[in-house]
């Protein structure tokens, strides 16, 4: 009887096994055909001095990484990254903290609202680019116009690569307002009413009963805004033109890693600044995960 | 736990690497997906980079059609893109059947067999004749006495100045005859308030700075692409004719020039003179201002050397290797480099066309003195490359974008670009 049971288990859990593999599959095959392998593939390359078109690769050790980390242009480069995400991160997030609460309330035209600070994220990056650097331009430009300054927005080297944080920021805040806005759909309404009843303000509410319950959604947007922070480029692609002397001190990781690997055709060199992106990015993220103890409620 | 935070960060990983993995297709190949490989159906696909030579391309290509019967399909890249998506396609083996090639790039793609070897074919045909092309623009596209494109055109370069800011000033318009110095003297007499002389921004070295050191008996490049001539003594006294109007402020700063190019400063009545390439005309025409203020001479000379020189490079027609219809590739760069085609690109005002001769009808093409561009065609000097000449060309720019801003002495910037320059150089030649 009950060798018969086991037998029977076996089968069905066999076939669980069978068709959940089957499932799974597509999503598997996927991910190691378009995100696995390729990193191993980079990883790979950037030991490698690689030959034009992919032919003639040739072994270099490391090579490529003394070269990478004896350029001042990497630090630079990583300092650039961190000035932008350090503008965009903390930013994006509170503002659209701000706005989401805001827009969680019984209001007028709610919907309109959201839909208007939605929109740059409907909004094609190269487009939006585009338009805020017709805005900076430091001849021609709106800001100037209406504020009658000189100011070279985005080629002044100490000023723009936070001007072009302000585009980031403003691009992202809808995406983040709608994670936000899920996030507070889930905190239950007792709980203002009871600290209402207990004399709390608005303000009180917001910084013990909002955040610490939304303090999930907010840590993911923190860790997946930091990510996205580090990598950012094409912002930086289309407002800064080559002859820009802010270039330098403006240039992110990948937009060195774009320009080694696709304009002086140098891949293994290219592999080499992402895979160190890639260190940057973990060890941030590790601390993140390690720091969100203190700060994250989960229920 | 554990587990699950371990995960957490190697799926962080995944995405900063998959996206970082993806950042320069983002940049550009939107519209790739089908670039090359469409020679199964039939239809020669056609790839070029410059989308105000696209309508007049594309007429021409009617008449091959009208004629052959081979039906083509032209698909416009921006430059920057350009070259990344060929190189994937030359990669993944789905380059386009028929498409331009630049000086720059040429010789990578020449030495690692990814071209059609025209060679045979040239010798057979009756239409082509390589004698009638520019010999340095033949060179370009030839390796290893091997043809791998037919040359599509030549450009000079040419001064153009704003007719209504020199009778304001009341100064004569500029002459054939003019000197560097006479351009100086003239574009600081016409510096204002609101108006600066001259603009010729750190990057712009082929219509702009390279005329100049070439005329003072300057080089960029040495005769056997082994050494860099920025740190030439003529060369620095070239540059240090632009570093002078930086410092008297007759040119805009870098930071403005960097933002709105020479041309759009023109065409805002910004500055009174550039220089601008034969393949700016387009963009010239289209602009009203331009068009009805501004007129285009032959550059300067130098007054130590009386040389006039235009830097001068060429576009070439060129095929895939592996395309699969390479005969009918051959007979539509056949077609583009035959007297009559090239005769109508001229007409069009297209470019100026490679063809001995054909290049008249471009000249009356516009309301502009054309003809001045074709009169720099008297001495001219091939474009400065090597196999990467992108890699030593940006890394030179960065250098002389320092010299622009003062960040360093002009003198220095070109020591500095000599010195980036041969490193590279180096490393070509190993």
């Amino acid at each position: 009887m009950a060798g018969k049971n086991k037998v029977k288990k076996t089968a069905q859990a066999r076939n669980e096994f069978i068709w959940g593999w089957l499932f799974v599959l597509p999503t598997m095959i996927g991910l190691i055909v378009l995100n696995i392998y390729p990193i191993i593939d980079t990883i790979r390359q950037s030991f490698y001095k690689t030959g034009d078109f992919g032919i003639g690769d040739k072994f270099v050790g490391l090579d490529n990484y003394v070269k990478m980390l004896t350029d001042g242009e990497i630090w630079q480069a990583l300092l650039n990254t961190f000035k932008y995400a350090i503008v965009e991160v903390p930013f994006s997030i509170a503002i659209a903290l701000v706005l989401a609460v805001l827009l969680n309330r019984k209001m007028k035209g709610r919907s309109v609202y959201r839909a208007i600070f939605f929109l740059p994220m409907v909004c094609a990056p190269a487009a939006v680019a585009m338009v805020w650097r017709w805005l900076y331009n430091s001849e021609f430009g709106l800001l100037n116009h209406i504020f009658h300054t000189d100011i070279k927005w985005v080629s002044n080297p100490k000023t723009a690569v936070y001007c072009i944080a302000v585009i980031g920021v403003w691009s992202i805040i809808g995406y983040n307002m709608v994670l936000f806005l899920a996030g507070l759909q889930e905190v239950p309404h007792d709980y203002y009413e009871a600290a209402s009843i207990d004399g709390a303000s608005g303000v009180r509410q917001f910084f013990s009963i909002t955040i610490p319950l939304i303090s999930p959604t907010i840590f993911f947007v923190c860790v997946t805004r930091v990510i996205g922070g580090l990598q950012v480029f094409d912002l930086i692609y289309m407002v800064m033109e080559r002859g820009n002397p802010a270039l330098e001190k403006t240039q992110s990781l990948v937009y060195l890693f774009y320009d080694a690997s696709f304009v002086e055709k140098n891949m293994g060199y290219g592999s080499t600044i992402v895979v160190f992106l890639l260190v940057v990015i973990m060890i941030l993220t590790v601390f993140q995960m390690i720091a969100q103890k203190k700060w994250v409620y989960y229920n | 736990m554990k587990f699950k935070k371990v995960s957490a960060i190697l799926l962080a990983g995944l995405m900063a690497f998959s996206l970082a993995a993806c950042g320069g297709g983002s940049g550009g190949s939107s519209d790739s997906g089908d670039s090359g490989s469409s020679g199964g159906d039939g239809t020669l696909s056609v790839m070029l980079w410059d989308a105000n030579q696209q309508p007049g391309i594309e007429e021409i290509l009617a008449d091959f059609t009208a004629e052959t019967g081979i039906e083509t399909e032209v698909q416009m890249v921006k430059w920057d893109e350009y070259w990344t998506l060929l190189s994937a396609g030359a990669q993944g083996d789905s380059m386009p059947d028929v498409f331009w090639m630049h000086s720059n790039e040429a010789e990578r793609y020449m030495s690692n067999g990814m071209l059609l070897d025209l060679t045979d074919k040239i010798a057979e045909s009756d239409k082509i004749d390589m004698t009638k092309y520019p010999e340095d623009i033949v060179n370009l596209y030839s390796y290893e006495d091997k043809y791998y494109a037919v040359p599509k055109d030549v450009d000079t370069i040419a001064l153009w100045y704003n007719k209504t800011m020199f009778d304001e000033a009341g100064l004569e318009y500029p002459t054939a005859d003019w000197t560097w110095d006479d351009l100086y003297e003239a574009a600081k007499a016409l510096t204002t308030d609101d108006v600066y002389g001259f603009a010729c921004s750190a990057t712009n070295n082929q219509a702009g700075y390279y005329n100049l050191i070439y005329d003072m008996g300057g080089y960029v490049i040495n005769d056997d692409k082994t050494a860099s001539g920025w740190d030439d003594p003529n060369t620095i006294k070239a540059m240090q004719y632009f570093e002078k109007m930086i410092q008297e402020g007759i040119m805009p700063s870098q930071e403005t020039m960097s933002e709105s190019a020479e041309d759009v400063l023109l065409g805002a009545g910004t500055i009174a003179m550039t220089t601008q390439g034969s393949w700016m005309l387009a963009a010239m025409k289209e602009n009203e201002y331009i068009a009805a203020n501004c007129d285009c001479v032959e550059l300067p000379k130098d007054a130590a050397t009386g040389k006039r020189v235009s830097i001068y490079n060429g576009l070439g027609w060129t095929a895939s290797a592996n395309t699969d219809m390479p005969d009918e590739a051959w007979q539509l760069i056949e077609y583009l480099g035959s007297e009559e085609a090239q005769i109508k690109q001229a007409e069009l005002g297209v470019t100026m066309s490679a063809y001995e001769g054909t290049s008249d009808a471009w000249a009356s093409s516009a309301d502009f003195n054309l003809q001045a561009y074709l009169n720099m065609m008297d001495d001219m000097v091939i474009r400065p490359y090597s196999k990467q000449t992108v890699t030593w060309e940006n890394a030179v720019n960065e250098e002389m974008k320092k010299g622009w801003t003062q960040e360093v002495s002009m003198e220095e910037a070109c020591k500095n670009a000599a010195e980036v320059m041969n490193e590279t150089l180096a490393e070509e030649n190993e």
